[in-house]
């Protein structure tokens, strides 16, 4: 039964930051491959503020400055770069923040973490914090869900596909990027609320770039842009990873393994939906 | 000087992962992220012929050359062949996905540590008050020679003219005959083999490892994206100057005689990339087009 919630947790953790990262890469075809960085803009703050002062709701608010900000810089960014630049420049920016909070051992605790993360009150129990993580991971799936489908949804989609026709009909640019990028910095929080604290660790081997692999095989997989497609494909990609460790395999052969599971689903979902990943634009 | 001296050996390397990397995309127009891990393929198959086989280091570094050549034929027909004519972004998500496989092998296949291919530095030289190894120094030696001859194929041998002119006037260079996908094969396989080499540079002057794949790439396009993308002595020169910064950053004392902790000097070309898109978008060597 423990082993059930786990992956319930899991499942509640992955989808939060899943659905903000389709909706900028998936459904505003925007290459940002730099959302664990916003996951490390979210998670180190909000923890580290949990540790110099107990309290959670100081802890969180740090969390979303960190990722609002880092959000707003690459949404500027997006404004500005090619495609291909701006997914460059934001693995270097993943690379350099995973660096940073390697490196600087005074304020992070470098390769040691945080450890110890005290979870909220109520919590403590695993019975507790599925309840908790699906409930918010439910609540945040219906809000991307009605985003979607608003007439915010079909700008983000119109830009995507004609960007020069859609500007021309009135749709601001900025703004949108802004709203997505804002968006998904809050499904980073969120997910990162509930992994950390359930494992009480914020560690910097939970930020490496083969983390971005497994969101983009989600995305890919399920469908970019499709709300229920990327759920669907969180449940049974993460329902699947966390079944690798039930084969009789030693440790060490594990990580590998699912990197290559990931590696090869992800090359199979790209050319599967080769067509369709990023659209021809459709001509009168 | 063993700032300058360090700067052209670490320089030397970044030169031959790069120059590579910016053939393929001036001629095919794609990013390939699996680039740092062509190296590797390199790296470690020199290393297991030589320390692990006992073949000589001369042919083991043959038998690198030739794998990383065949590794990065497949990448061309399973990551790039299959997506670039259809979307010229596909190939940035699809050699995602194959490095990622490729990432998989060497710790299932090589282990986790760090390996070296050769055991001794091969003894030392000093110049002035530094101090270079005589393996630094063919290294080296061998880099500029390697960059000459891709030099003197691009710019004096029918192979180069034509390669030149499918980077400069691609439909051009198709409608007078050039056989596009030919010379795309044979650009990104010959791309391979800089990345093997670079690999095995970098298993002689220092060590490999699984985890300096990733890095290794962007250290590349650091050099691509400041040099000009499609510039390769624009791409040359910036891999020298990024090189340069790396060591003066972690080696000249910077603020109240305090020093930048090593562990940045990684961080180095990552910053160098985000001011020089920031900024300069097409790069620092980049010459200014003619408008009408």
């Amino acid at each position: 039964m423990d082993y059930i919630l786990h992956v319930i947790i899991i499942i509640a953790s992955t989808l939060c930051n899943a659905l903000g990262i389709n909706l900028v890469f998936g459904k505003g075809k925007i290459f940002h491959f730099g959302s664990v960085a916003v996951s490390i803009a979210a998670t180190y703050p909000m923890y580290l503020v949990v540790e110099a002062t107990g309290s959670y709701m100081y802890g969180i608010t740090a969390g979303l400055v960190g990722a609002l900000l880092l959000s707003l810089f690459i949404a500027l960014l997006a404004l500005r770069l090619a495609p291909d630049g701006l997914g460059v420049l934001t693995i270097a920016l993943h690379l350099t923040l995973l660096s940073v909070v390697a490196t600087w051992i005074s304020v992070t605790h470098g390769a040691g973490g945080i450890t110890n993360v005290p979870r909220m009150f109520g919590l403590e129990s695993i019975e507790s914090f599925a309840v908790v993580s699906c409930v918010i991971a439910v609540v945040w799936f219906i809000i991307i869900f009605l985003i979607d489908r608003s007439p915010y949804g079909r700008k983000l989609e119109a830009l995507a596909e004609q960007e020069w026709y859609a500007s021309a009909l009135g749709i601001r640019r900025a703004t949108i990027y802004i709203v997505a990028f804002s968006l998904a910095a809050v499904g980073a929080l969120l997910s990162n609320l509930i992994s950390e604290q359930y494992f009480r660790l914020v560690h910097p081997s939970n930020f490496q770039y083969v983390f971005f692999i497994f969101y983009i095989a989600i995305i890919v997989a399920g469908k970019p842009g499709s709300v229920i497609g990327v759920t669907i494909s969180t449940i049974a990609l993460t329902i699947l990873r966390e079944s690798l460790r039930f084969l009789p395999l030693p440790i060490t052969a594990l990580g590998p393994l699912r990197l290559l599971l990931f590696g090869l689903i992800l090359l199979i979902a790209v050319w599967w939906r080769r067509d369709t990943l990023f659209p021809v634009k459709r001509s009168v | 000087m063993q700032l300058l001296i360090n700067a052209l050996i670490g320089g030397s390397f970044a030169a031959l992962l790069a120059g590579g990397l910016t053939l393929v995309y001036g001629v095919l127009r794609v990013f390939n992220i699996s680039h740092g891990q062509l190296a590797l393929v390199g790296g470690y198959t020199t290393w297991w012929l030589h320390q692990v086989a006992h073949v000589p280091l001369v042919p083991s570094i043959l038998g690198g050359v030739l794998t990383a050549a065949f590794v990065t034929w497949i990448c061309f027909e399973v990551a790039i062949a299959p997506f670039y004519r259809r979307h010229p972004f596909l190939p940035l998500v699809s050699t995602i996905a194959f490095s990622i496989i490729l990432d998989a092998f060497f710790p299932l296949l090589f282990g986790e540590s760090t390996k070296s291919i050769v055991n001794s530095s091969g003894g030392t030289m000093a110049i002035g008050d530094a101090l270079i190894t005589y393996h630094q120094l063919i290294l080296i030696a061998f880099t500029l020679v390697l960059l000459a001859c891709t030099g003197l194929i691009l710019f004096a041998t029918p192979f180069g003219r034509r390669v030149r002119a499918s980077v400069q006037q691609p439909e051009a260079a198709r409608s007078l005959g050039i056989a596009s996908g030919r010379l795309h094969r044979i650009v990104f396989i010959s791309s391979g083999v800089l990345a093997g080499l670079a690999g095995i540079y970098m298993g002689i002057d220092q060590n490999i490892s699984p985890a300096f794949s990733f890095p290794l790439t962007i250290r590349a396009y650091a050099a691509v994206i400041a040099g000009g993308k499609d510039n390769l002595w624009g791409t040359v020169l910036a891999a020298y100057i990024i090189s340069l910064l790396e060591q003066m950053a972690v080696g000249l004392p910077w603020w109240f005689g305090s020093y930048i902790p090593a562990g940045y000097q990684g961080s180095v070309a990552l910053v160098v990339v985000m001011v020089v898109l920031l900024f300069l978008p097409n790069g620092l060597f980049t010459p200014r087009s003619r408008t009408a």
